[in-house]
């Protein structure tokens, strides 16, 4: 049985990708403005649909579960809510009120709002009017200076976490009179009206902060910086910072309260894991191929090193890379098991490959190695 | 000379490797634009501090980060004035036919002989380490190719001397 | 004619000004009198170290608590002098480097690269030798976090 599938979608970029409820259906954007959907034949995937309604790249898309219903955001500042009627999918416009481009966007937990993160130093939250049927917004302002870059809903519906360009990592309040009934207190505050900035971290390194996600309780949040660091943050105010000797990471994700997966510029995913109140990178997830250095002549080794300035990398001819994706992985998503326990991941990334990753055989894998 | 060139290509490399990490980012200043922020200036936090890595003063280079794009500039050895000539020569040559080389710039950086710009649309096109593998031959070949060019034109040089002294014999 | 050249772009109020990143980047800002004090001050333990030939402890004294600020030029002038002196005075290993804490290595490599910013000041084959040997045992995020943190020395 193998650990991971891999599929070439795209020859270029995926930049985003979002799987239905059972993972019979894909939504990417192939890096430019259209959304295409494939649905799962065999070992193959079909496309079935092409969503054309956006003129700019598609930078984020969002599956809700439950309704069946499609967001997607784009750099021509708008986002669409898509729905699906006798084997069609329809757009609805959102009134987003914003002038940048549109970053990121997630579905809330209970899927009746989205939050729509963007370069205009905004973050719009969106709900149903039902008097007017449409989506209408309200924007989060306070404490954002710059692009935002990433989002992430808290488990109760209510709280959001995001990260911006101004190196800082955020927790505000997204709760919405009306829409949302009044959540139990939190670790991270007790009353919360709208906007409401319960925390806000940084790495201390400068660097803008990629990715946020909190943990599956929600009692933490972990985040990564462009200055190759990654944080977990407490309520309260705590940061752990871990850094890293490698590049940067795009996108975390909690397999569990005790595991966090990374991925980005290297290529690679890797597991940070608790122990002992202490965070560290365990491992790298991706084995890799045992790659045949074969032909590599000694005169070839100091040929390079002397001219090219290569000391550790072997067969520099090659120039596929020694792991699964290619290029910088832009996102994770969580596959399958529960939030608490999650047994499969997937991946995509800027080489056009779509991965699912099973995370309890590359385990075993893993252990097996180890022996 | 080798044991300066090999520390220097590989800091350069590892300087690369650590700057090249870029994203696709629209422009937060003009409405639906997307500039390399590295040329536009336009929003402080998204371009980061420069580095100099140096093999001694008349050799160079600068990388210039931003988050969508980084700008390299490399000042190539020149020992003499054949050498300075020569090397004009020979980058405007190359700078004149930029879209060919699809990362150079048309116009170096002040104080630079050449330079190279490298967006996110390249590094999702092209190989990252490749890429950088290009601009370490490249800073190889440039130096190869001007003493080259100097010993022909040195050659020709005497050739010309010779056939023109030799009507007065 | 004189308003067009204006920048206008400049003048948004929601623009991120430099002074404004370093403290986004936890960066405090010291007068640049007691900045220079500061580093004075240590430039003598360092010369201590130095004759007594505690290379290793010379270097961290020389590394820690650099003088970050935007208008501390003087004193960070003084301080990339003195890391500078024992950087030459001592041989690159990578166990030396690996012996370093994260903080202190991303500290030194700041001052790896301001030196190499100076060819005619400084010398680049010994910088180039240790930026070879702390990139060993630092990697490449320890580049990163120089590129990207706006706590310049």
């Amino acid at each position: 049985m193998s650990s991971t599938e891999v599929y070439q979608l795209n020859f270029g970029p995926i930049t985003a990708h979002a799987f239905n409820k059972d993972r019979t259906q894909v939504a990417i954007c192939p890096n430019n403005n259209e959304v295409q959907i494939y649905t799962k034949a065999g070992k193959s995937w079909n496309l079935i649909h092409t969503l054309a309604e956006h003129d700019k790249l598609v930078t984020s898309i969002d599956w809700a579960p439950e309704s069946n219903r499609l967001v997607t955001s784009s750099q021509d500042r708008n986002t669409y809510v898509w729905n699906l009627e006798s084997d069609e999918w329809k757009p609805t416009l959102v009134l987003l009120r914003i002038n940048r481009a549109a970053t990121f966007v997630r579905w809330s937990p209970n899927e009746d709002k989205f939050a729509v993160a963007s370069g205009a130093r905004v973050i719009a939250i969106c709900y149903f009017d039902e008097e007017h049927n449409w989506w209408t917004s309200k924007h989060l302002k306070k404490p954002i200076r710059s692009t935002v870059l990433s989002l992430d809903w808290h488990p109760n519906n209510s709280l959001l976490a995001s990260g911006s360009a101004d190196f800082k990592a955020c927790v505000i309040s997204a709760f919405i009179k009306g829409v949302d009934k009044r959540p139990p207190p939190t670790a991270w505050g007790e009353k919360f009206p709208f906007n409401t900035v319960l925390g806000e971290f940084s790495n201390g390194g400068g660097g803008w902060i990629h990715s946020v996600a909190f943990s599956p309780s929600g009692e933490a949040l972990a985040f990564s910086g462009h200055d190759s660091e990654v944080s977990i943050a407490y309520p309260g105010g705590a940061v752990k910072s871990i850094r890293l000797t490698g590049l940067p990471y795009l996108s975390l994700l909690w397999t569990s309260e005790k595991k966090i997966i990374a991925a980005g510029y290297d290529c690679a995913p890797v597991l940070f894991e608790e122990t002992n109140e202490e965070w560290k990178l365990s491992r790298i997830i991706d084995v890799g191929k045992k790659k045949v250095v074969g032909e590599s002549t000694a005169f070839n080794r100091f040929r390079d090193w002397d001219t090219k300035g290569i000391s550790s990398r072997g067969g520099s001819e090659d120039s596929e890379l020694n792991t699964i994706h290619q290029n910088t992985i832009t996102s994770i998503r969580h596959y399958a098991g529960t939030r608490e326990n999650v047994t499969h991941i997937s991946t995509s990334g800027l080489d056009g490959k779509l991965v699912v990753w099973d995370l309890e055989n590359l385990e075993n894998q893993f252990r097996n190695l180890k022996v | 000379m080798s044991n300066t060139l090999r520390p220097y290509l590989a800091a350069v490399r590892s300087t690369l490797t650590a700057a090249l990490c870029l994203e696709n980012f629209s422009s937060q200043v003009v409405e639906r634009h997307n500039k390399p922020e590295v040329e536009a200036r336009s929003s402080s936090e998204v371009v980061m501090n420069p580095l100099i890595i140096s093999r001694n003063e008349n050799e160079k280079v600068m990388i210039e980060p931003s988050v969508n794009s980084i700008r390299i500039s490399i000042k190539i050895k020149q020992a003499d004035e054949i050498e300075t000539i020569l090397c004009k020569k020979f980058t405007r040559f190359m700078m004149l036919r930029a879209e060919n080389f699809i990362i150079l710039r048309r116009k170096p950086i002040d104080g630079y002989n050449i330079s190279f710009l490298i967006t996110n649309f390249h590094t999702e096109q092209m190989y990252k380490h490749k890429l950088v593998d290009f601009i370490i031959q490249f800073m190889e070949e440039v130096d190869k190719e001007i003493s080259e060019m100097k010993l022909s034109l040195n050659a020709r040089a005497r050739i010309v001397a010779e056939s023109y002294l030799s009507q007065f014999d | 004619m004189s308003f067009r050249s204006i920048d206008v772009d400049a003048l948004d109020e929601d623009i991120l000004h430099q002074d404004e990143l370093f403290v986004f980047s936890n960066g405090i800002e010291i007068d640049p009198e007691t900045a220079l004090n500061d580093v004075k001050t240590k430039e003598v333990d360092v010369r201590n170290f130095l004759t007594r030939g505690e290379t290793t402890t010379a270097l961290i004294k020389a590394i820690e608590n650099p003088p970050y600020g935007l208008h501390t030029s003087e004193a960070k002038d003084r301080n990339t002098q003195i890391v500078m002196d024992v950087l030459n005075s001592t041989k690159a290993t990578v166990d030396l480097t690996k012996s370093l804490s994260t903080e202190q290595q991303d500290i030194l490599m700041k001052y790896i690269y301001r030196g190499m910013a100076s060819p005619d000041l400084y010398n680049s084959a010994v910088l180039l030798n240790w930026h070879e040997k702390l990139t060993e045992a630092a990697g490449v995020g320890c580049i990163v976090r120089v590129i990207t943190d706006r706590k310049t020395v």
